[in-house]
């Protein structure tokens, strides 16, 4: 008998198709450990018990008849829940789509269901995946499992405290300016946004269309590579037309030496104000492990890089605007009831379907698209978007991968941060790869030694250079020790670890 | 310049919010506040720099055959009208669309 929460994906499929272990188990083990553990992390917003166990069973039937067995056959896994799912809800964690019952699945989660996984819930967020710390969820807050009187991170703050509370093996979220690999860092998981193209976005609700990219969580980034794995498979989503046909094969690509390839750093980066020391060391632990390996530091810059912030909450609010224009009350949505006009039932519908965070982007991006404030700010931030992006590429001229925090300390206390705008700013690290389409990824050092909480170094790659990301990845993994032994990824986090999911 | 009030209630009429008196108070601290996070943006020499307007260049419209339920992603009307706040028949509902009263 062993935890279902100690088990690598890999594991997991294993066990069910050399049939150690029935699908329907591993199933029931997760939805035990939720069980017992969601009461203190609350990282989904639903549960699909008979769901997971239908598709479990249907694993397993699969096996008896013969045939084969997808990769992550079996695999736990929850969806952040602005992902469609039939047979679920997808509420956006807003008011205005409480009762919305998803019409069809998304791409990336049909991919990963073809690629066997058990779905098992659908997990918190910022509400339409506007913040950094899940606590703007109309439901409920989430709790970072490692210290639940700190946040998990966000937006896709659910998926993170799922991974790291050991309740699901597997999670998948969005990044828009480091939706996925700040929750990533903050719950000590391995976080990726692929480069933009890379991952269907069809059936995702759109928050910053030129921005959103899916990814997935697990705690270790083999987990995550047989994720990607699956999520590209299929090729290019007739459905997505940004989506583009990648190659399959990150798994077997992960060992990948880094020796004689170049890592960036960015001597500016390290001199940002609010950064914390345990943070700066974490960067030249990774540094001295990337090091050890072969692999050679190369200085770089990124000037335009301190601007990103500006142009980010510039586009991603109008984007945001745009995109939730839609929610009218009439197809789909809150409907305010005993409205006299149709204008009437759209403007109240709006105000009392959407929560604080998502009435501020929207007007934000309204004011910032109206004549006069297009040309002030929304031409300009999208030419100082070409900037940042040809920063990028000029570095990349002389390295492989960047190596950089991914947020400026661990994560913070409820409450503590309650200025929008202090918020906004804490993205700094991250939002330039969402700017620029490149992919990034949060790998978790350790403890911090002031702060006790799980530190992480961020790895940004150039666009389409996913594999080679994962590689470094793997490499940084490969030489730290976080609890498992060497090279073996992140624990679950001990207040949860073997609670429940007996398997 | 910072947004006045009234700016701030022609912004919310514009994206159709109904927001109350308090609200629209908040709203004002708040919008000026992100508009001056903005600022930096205001201040580059940008002269000669093409915008990119998305990260991924050269897409092209994709174009489908003009056919209902192509592809096997066309909704039944029971599916299109479940998640409708209010349905009659064949049919979304609406208030009168022109001015009050009519059918409610």
């Amino acid at each position: 008998m062993s935890s279902l929460d100690e088990l690598s994906a890999a594991e997991i499929a294993v066990g069910v198709r050399e049939g150690a272990f029935s699908a329907e188990e591993v199933a029931r083990a997760a939805l035990d450990a939720i069980d017992q553990r969601e009461g203190e992390v609350a990282a989904f917003l639903q549960v699909s018990n008979e769901l997971a166990l239908n598709v479990a069973r249907a694993t397993d039937a699969a096996r008896l008849r013969g045939e084969e067995l997808g990769p992550l056959a079996g695999v736990p896994c929850g969806f952040k829940d602005n992902m469609q799912l039939l047979g679920t809800r997808t509420t956006c964690a807003s008011r205005m789509l409480e009762n919305y019952e998803s019409n069809f699945t998304a791409t990336c989660v049909g991919r990963m269901l073809a690629a066997g996984v058990t779905p098992v819930g659908k997990t918190n967020m910022d509400e339409f995946a506007f913040g950094s710390s899940t606590e703007s969820s109309a439901f409920h807050r989430s709790n970072n499992p490692w210290d639940t009187t700190r946040v998990p991170g966000g937006s896709s703050g659910g998926s993170a405290a799922a991974v790291a509370a050991g309740e699901a093996t597997l999670c998948l979220g969005s990044d828009t300016g480091g939706s996925i690999r700040q929750p990533a860092s903050f719950c000590g998981v391995v976080g990726m946004k692929p480069s933009y193209g890379v991952v269907s976005r069809c059936g995702v609700v759109a928050f910053g269309s030129s921005l959103d990219q899916v990814g997935p969580f697990g705690r270790s980034v083999g987990d995550v590579a047989l994720a990607m794995d699956a999520l590209v498979s299929g090729g290019a989503d007739p459905f997505d037309a940004s989506s583009q046909a990648c190659e399959a094969g990150f798994l077997s690509a992960l060992e990948a030496p880094v020796e004689g390839r170049r890592v960036g750093v960015v001597p500016q980066l390290m001199e940002m104000e609010g950064l914390s020391d345990e943070v700066k060391d974490g960067i030249r632990l990774a540094e001295r492990v990337l090091e050890d390996q072969g692999a050679q530091l190369v200085e770089v810059e990124l000037p335009h890089i301190a601007s990103a912030i500006a142009a980010y909450y510039v586009i991603a609010p109008c984007e945001a605007f745009s995109n939730l224009a839609r929610f009218d009350g009439v197809r789909y949505g809150y409907q305010e009831p005993g409205c006299a006009t149709l204008d009437e039932q759209t403007a109240r519908s709006r105000a009392h379907g959407f929560g604080e965070e998502a009435k501020r982007r929207q007007l934000l991006g309204a004011y910032l698209l109206s004549s006069g404030s297009y040309d002030k700010y929304y031409y300009p931030a999208q030419q100082v978007r070409t900037l940042i992006t040809q920063d990028y590429l000029r570095a990349w001229g002389s390295c492989d991968v960047i190596l950089m925090p991914c947020v400026p300390r661990c994560a913070f206390k409820f409450g503590e941060m309650s200025d929008p705008t202090q918020m906004y700013a804490s993205d700094m690290f991250t939002i330039s790869n969402n700017i620029a389409g490149n992919c990034g990824i949060s790998v978790p050092l350790g403890l911090g030694p002031d702060s006790c909480m799980p530190l992480s170094a961020q790895l940004q790659g150039p666009a389409f250079k996913d594999q080679s990301l994962l590689s470094f990845a793997r490499a940084l993994e490969r030489g730290l020790d976080l609890g498992r032994g060497l090279g073996a990824g992140a624990p679950v986090a001990p207040g949860f670890a073997k609670r429940g999911g007996e398997l | 310049m910072s947004l006045s009030k009234e700016d701030v209630a022609g912004i919310a009429d514009y994206a159709r919010i109904a927001l109350s008196d308090d609200e629209l108070e908040q709203m004002l601290g708040y919008l000026n506040g992100a508009v001056e996070l903005l600022e930096p943006i205001r201040h580059f020499d940008l002269g000669g720099v093409e915008p990119t307007f998305h990260p991924i260049g050269d897409l092209s419209n994709v174009m489908r055959e003009d056919r209902a339920g192509a592809y096997g992603r066309g909704l039944s009307l029971g599916e299109a009208l479940k998640n409708a706040g209010s349905a009659r028949e064949r049919y979304f509902r609406v208030p009168s669309i022109l001015g009050e009263g009519g059918d409610r």
